[in-house]
């Protein structure tokens, strides 16, 4: 049978993407059908690179010094990727930034560190913002027991993370309205979202369909309680001519893991050592994979890694580490019991 | 047009539901049923762009372009059009 095992799981040969994924096919040679479909794109990535950069300077041109605080806002969680590309936009382009974390009650003590630490050495103003623990721990809690989402959706994220993400995207956007701060930046992987999403002008009705979306999927008493969290309907004709743009630089950049980390280590981060191995920043993610290995029988990371390992930015083997181990037992029953389940 | 349509559809039901319509309408909201979340719209963008010749500028990435195949299927006959 093509493809290879771990266990008695059959995976890609090429990838790493299992069989239990949706909609996965295995040609003869074991290769899936999502690499198949990802040949043509990665032979343009080098020129789809080199044009998004251009993109970006040119906005970046328009819109620096213009506002009339912050040039732009990063959702900034004090993880490697996040931490990286708050390094990136303002040793590269010099702009005065706002960095804002969400915390969602599971930010590890290091990340925090790494936070105090970025924040000062790099000189960028930082805010955190913090829903109360009973509101985190009810929408964490039912998010770990049901998944409420779209299914593509889950394709990419756990439940906990999708609902944790909505909130952040949410109160960052919030932010960079109400400021009238013109660009919002985000440090998803490479593999995380794709090229064509790296820069995009967002705007109010699109914005608004995707908040009702995420709003309609929460029950009723959840959603009422997490109304704070999402873009305030009046909002949408107020701010409607200051809807900014989002980028998420990562994903035209050269991203090379070793490189990112000793820039890194310059800069005063460590690599936590209370964290998962998907995860430099959250002590909520082992169970949430856990959860949605569970439901799902694949793990929420492995379209991400998937998409690393074929553009050749994570060693296969080192994708299989990150996915294949089992959740860190001890961490599961941290967030586990934290959350009452 | 009805080729159009067909080609946008097969799209969709490829990339977002492996293969099963499960009922797929040409007028179904795309975000409001979860067929396509706010990542998917963009890889929906980029398949017009690539397989069409379009360019999508940034303020028609509206609902009312994207969120249907009906309304894609229409926006996508306004560009090659014009």
């Amino acid at each position: 049978m093509a493809g290879d095992l771990i266990g008695s799981l059959r995976i890609c040969s090429h990838c790493i993407l299992p069989e239990t994924f949706p909609g996965i096919k295995f040609d003869d040679q074991g290769i899936c059908n999502y690499c198949r479909k990802e040949q043509k794109a990665l032979q343009k990535s080098v020129e789809k690179k080199a044009q998004y950069r251009r993109r970006l300077d040119d906005l970046i041109n328009d819109i620096k010094g213009k506002a009339p605080l912050y040039d732009a806002v990063m959702a900034y969680s004090g993880g490697k990727d996040s931490s990286y590309t708050l390094k990136l936009i303002k040793e590269q382009y010099r702009l005065k930034l706002l960095a804002i974390t969400f915390d969602n009650h599971f930010v590890s003590p290091m990340a925090w560190e790494n936070i105090r630490t970025v924040t000062n050495t790099l000189e960028v103003d930082h805010i955190s913002f913090r829903p109360p623990w009973p509101v985190a721990k009810k929408i964490f809690s039912l998010t770990a027991q049901r998944d409420i989402f779209p299914r593509p959706t889950l394709l990419r994220a756990s439940a906990v993370c999708t609902s944790c993400m909505g909130m952040v995207k949410g109160v960052v956007l919030r932010t960079a309205l109400e400021m009238k701060i013109p660009l919002v930046a985000f440090g998803w992987s490479p593999g995380q979202a794709p090229i064509h999403s790296a820069i995009m002008k967002t705007n109010p009705k699109l914005i608004r369909q995707n908040q009702m979306a995420f709003g309609n999927a929460l029950p009723e008493d959840i959603r009422k309680e997490l109304k704070p969290y999402f873009i305030p309907e009046v909002y949408y004709q107020e701010y409607a001519d200051s809807f900014p743009y989002n980028i998420h630089p990562l994903a035209f950049f050269d991203y090379d893991e070793e490189e990112i980390m000793s820039e890194m280590r310059e800069l005063g981060w460590r690599p936590p050592e209370d964290t998962d191995t998907n995860s430099t920043n959250c002590l909520l993610n082992a169970f949430a994979n856990q959860c949605h290995i569970d439901r799902h029988g694949f793990h929420p990371y492995v379209w991400e890694i998937a998409n690393m390992v074929r553009q050749g930015v994570v060693d296969r083997d080192e994708g299989i580490a990150k996915i294949y181990s089992p959740q860190d037992p001890d961490m599961v029953k941290y967030a586990k019991e934290k959350l009452g389940l | 047009m009805s080729d159009l349509r067909e080609r946008i559809r097969a799209f969709v039901i490829e990339n977002f539901l492996f293969g099963n319509d499960d009922g797929l309408s040409d007028e179904s909201s795309f975000l409001e049923e979860g067929i396509i979340d706010s990542t998917g719209i963009l890889e929906l963008v980029s398949f017009l762009e690539e397989e069409f010749g379009i360019t999508v500028e940034d303020e028609e990435l509206i609902p009312e372009n994207l969120d249907s195949i009906n309304n894609v299927v229409n926006y996508l006959a306004r560009k090659l059009a014009g």
